[in-house]
């Protein structure tokens, strides 16, 4: 279809708009990340051209850029101690290992739900998915005296298990629709070629399924890696992830924009490399069953 | 070589690193050669990012030897425990943390565990603690406003130096604790419920060199801060204004500015019969007040808590504001701030009248100098409480607050012969972390202090219907400032009845 050069030239304008209102926001949080505190309050504000500093970087994960790692007793003049490096590794630990309960679990269970046809099914993936529709709210002060009474109140396994717990029924109905879209008469066919139900899950549905196991999981690890109110309930010293850790840099005497946007800046990276791993698959998995046939 | 010899030659190292002849690595490991560290260099690495300049020698900066002996004594049946403590982060708890408890757990074998979080987060940990009697946490970080709520879950800290005579630190002297700090932080009825931890106040702080330039003195008076702020703002404005408030609608921080401005016009929020009366004359003068001196602040006040407030002043965009005394050692900090060596710290000005304390209700005090603040308490249901004293003991002794000061960045100390200490005074300089604006702050707690009524509705009514209503009240929702005081004051009933 021909377009004029007027109407190629909006289409341009657009597209960097629009990429731009997306961009601008993370361009100007990570640009925080790199002034003194007294540069990023400036009025009329800058958004370029300002001194950069990892100063802010050095406070957040105790390394003094070229000369190894500093100390985590480093503090600031109103005694703030914005040592995060531990946080950060918290928070990789709760997310990847979250995800791969939710995604074994529920790969298994949607797949169960897809193909085999027993008796309430309907009721059990509508009951599965009632369960995201309580206010987490509701469920985090039970839980934490179940996991006091469990002993799993501030460790890796309980924040992991709820985690888990809280994305399954995303994941299940997620698979379950990818599964939904691969033809059930390929199962068939391998079952009168004699193969297990086991088999062909795991050597024919599976690799078909890739890329909705991958576009389930960056879902599931992001889900994990921005989650707060139940780690803030269910953690004290142990262990705590980023998004609580980052509300610790309100302060009584103000809040430390900078060291704050250090570890969001940082914390962006880990999920980013995620999404690079299965980024192959994932374009496949977000557009797998937008065709009918 | 020479001692002259090296200097020299690190001259002319410098010189060449300086000109571009030298790169930054081979730079390094000559002046690592030397002797010399990134810091010596001043290069703003190290492990004091700040670059905090301190006016004494580290072995100044550790407990005395006196107080580590009595915890080696007195903690040895206790070796092996661990005690938790959710705080907010404010410079005492923050000091502890990062600097101070590693001699404790030396010298006691105890494990702290402090969790630093904001402070609505800590309520909501300490609410959970106490509902569920589980004892998760052994010491209690507890707000001024919330006394009222936790003054039977803890140990009155009198009763524990009574009961518990061998556990008692020599010299912890709990008198010494200021009296107007413990009755407006630490008591409930007859209860101490812990002992004063920290102590925000608010403080005048206000440009010097501004101040000089225009010929103005520093604010005595209600009066003449008004007319300072305006006079500033009308000749310096929009680059600079006159005053910074913080008056974020329903925020907190709106409630505490409010009530310096009634206080302060001789008004107050509950009288005698425990009715709200900020709606009556004196309270609309403080408003119209308040009106007045807000047209004397930067566009975007009614966004900021103290915070924005804070950062108004740091950015040299405002000359003047009563708040916090703990924003001064971070204006004196030249790494954070544009304004270091040019604030001064004064006493709040003087109120145009001022209500008696027997005049308002709920254990109400007027007064300009609006106090915050938090206590420190052994839970009633720890598991280790004894040895949650001792730390407390320790936490909060005379010795452990002069560290806290002059480690934890200047903040006001809870106890009288802490304003004394020599290692306190020797950090009365420009610079971050100074404690040259200190005698101000003790002044303020002895002589201007005003506290905020005690009632299990006040968290309510400060952090929600007040601030709420004053908020709409700024941003044009009444029609003058009776309407929206008696509208206020209706709900305020609403919530007292329940």
């Amino acid at each position: 279809m021909h377009q004029s050069a007027f109407t190629r030239t909006l289409r341009t304008i657009a597209g960097w708009l629009v990429v731009g209102a997306f961009f601008f926001p993370i361009y100007f949080w990570t640009s925080v990340a790199f002034r003194d505190a007294k540069d990023i309050f400036n009025w009329p504000p800058i958004f370029f051209g300002f001194q950069p500093t990892v100063r802010n970087f050095e406070q957040v994960f105790g390394i003094s850029l070229g000369f190894g790692f500093g100390s985590q007793e480093t503090v600031t003049p109103g005694g703030g101690n914005f040592y995060m490096g531990p946080r950060l590794w918290d928070s990789i630990v709760v997310a990847s290992f979250s995800t791969v309960l939710a995604i074994v679990v529920a790969t298994l269970a949607s797949y169960a739900l897809s193909r085999m046809h027993f008796r309430g099914r309907h009721e059990f993936v509508n009951w599965v998915l009632s369960t995201r529709m309580m206010p987490p709210v509701a469920v985090a002060i039970p839980m934490f005296f179940i996991f006091k009474q469990f002993n799993l109140l501030d460790t890796y396994t309980g924040v992991i298990l709820v985690h888990g717990l809280m994305n399954l029924p995303l994941a299940v109905l997620l698979l379950k629709s990818f599964f939904d879209d691969i033809p059930a008469e390929i199962d068939e066919s391998a079952l009168l070629d004699g193969a297990s139900r086991w088999t062909i899950f795991r050597r024919i549905v599976l690799p078909m399924a890739k890329g909705g196991i991958a576009a389930t999981a960056v879902l599931c690890f992001i889900f994990s890696w921005t989650e707060f109110l139940f780690v803030l309930t269910l953690t004290q010293t142990g262990l705590k992830t980023v998004p609580v850790v980052s509300s610790t840099f309100v302060t009584s005497i103000g809040t430390a924009w900078g060291n704050m946007a250090a570890l969001g800046a940082a914390a962006i990276v880990p999920a980013f490399i995620v999404i690079l791993l299965v980024q192959r698959h994932l374009v496949r998995g977000l557009t797998m069953g937008s065709l009918k046939q | 070589m020479k001692e002259k010899d090296r200097k020299f030659y690190l001259a002319s190292v410098t010189d060449r690193f300086v000109r571009g002849q030298m790169d930054r690595r081979s730079f390094l490991r000559t002046a690592g050669t030397l002797g010399l560290g990134a810091t010596a260099l001043g290069m703003g690495f190290g492990s004091r990012p700040f670059g905090v300049t301190r006016a004494l020698a580290q072995e100044q900066l550790q407990p005395s030897a006196e107080v580590l002996s009595w915890l080696k004594d007195v903690a040895k049946p206790f070796a092996g425990t661990t005690l938790k403590l959710a705080t907010e982060s404010t410079p005492p708890s923050n000091a502890i943390n990062s600097q101070l408890k590693k001699y404790f757990e030396e010298a006691t074998g105890i494990r702290v565990e402090i969790e630093v979080l904001p402070l609505e987060q800590v309520l909501q940990k300490l609410t959970l603690d106490v509902a569920s009697s589980l004892g998760s946490y052994d010491l209690y970080y507890i707000d001024q406003s919330w006394s009222a709520s936790f003054s039977e879950d803890v140990f009155d800290p009198r009763e524990q130096l009574q009961e518990k005579p061998d556990l008692a630190m020599p010299n912890y002297n709990i008198d010494d604790f200021m009296p107007a700090l413990v009755d407006g932080i630490a008591k409930y009825g007859d209860r101490w419920v812990g002992v004063p931890y920290d102590i925000p106040i608010f403080i005048m702080i206000y440009r010097k060199d501004i101040y000089e330039k225009l010929g103005l003195k520093a604010p005595a008076t209600f009066e003449d801060l008004l007319n300072n702020s305006v006079a500033i703002t009308k000749e310096m404005g929009p680059n600079l204004y006159g005053y910074a408030g913080q008056m974020k609608s329903g925020h907190y921080a709106l409630e505490c500015e409010w009530t310096s401005m009634l206080w302060g016009n001789g008004g107050s929020i509950f009288n005698a019969d425990k009715k709200f009366v900020g709606n009556d004359e004196r309270g609309i003068a403080a408003l119209d007040y308040y009106t007045r001196l807000k047209e004397a602040m930067p566009p975007g006040v009614d966004q900021w808590t103290w915070d924005g407030q804070g950062q108004a002043i740091a950015q040299g965009v405002a000359a003047s504001m009563l708040s916090w005394g703990e924003f001064f050692p971070y204006f004196d900090d030249a790494s954070q701030t544009k304004v270091s060596g040019l604030c001064e710290a004064v006493v709040p000005p003087q109120p145009v009248a001022l209500r008696k304390p027997e005049e308002c209700g709920y254990g109400e005090i007027p007064g300009v100098g609006h106090q915050g603040g938090s206590s420190l308490a052994v839970s009633r249901y720890s598991k280790s409480p004894d040895a949650a004293w001792i730390f407390m003991q320790w936490a909060t002794c005379a010795d452990t607050q002069a560290l806290i000061t002059t480690l934890g960045g200047g903040t006001g100390p809870t106890r009288a012969s802490v304003y004394d200490d020599p290692r306190v005074k020797a950090n009365a300089r420009v610079g971050a972390g100074t404690t040259r604006h200190l005698s101000v702050v003790r002044e303020t707690i002895d002589k201007y202090m005003g506290s905020e009524p005690d009632l299990p509705e006040w968290a309510q009514l400060s952090s929600d219907t007040i601030p709420v209503g004053l908020g709409k009240y700024f941003a044009g929702s009444y029609g003058s400032s009776k309407e929206a005081m008696d509208d206020i004051a209706s709900q305020v009933e609403t919530v007292l009845k329940g």
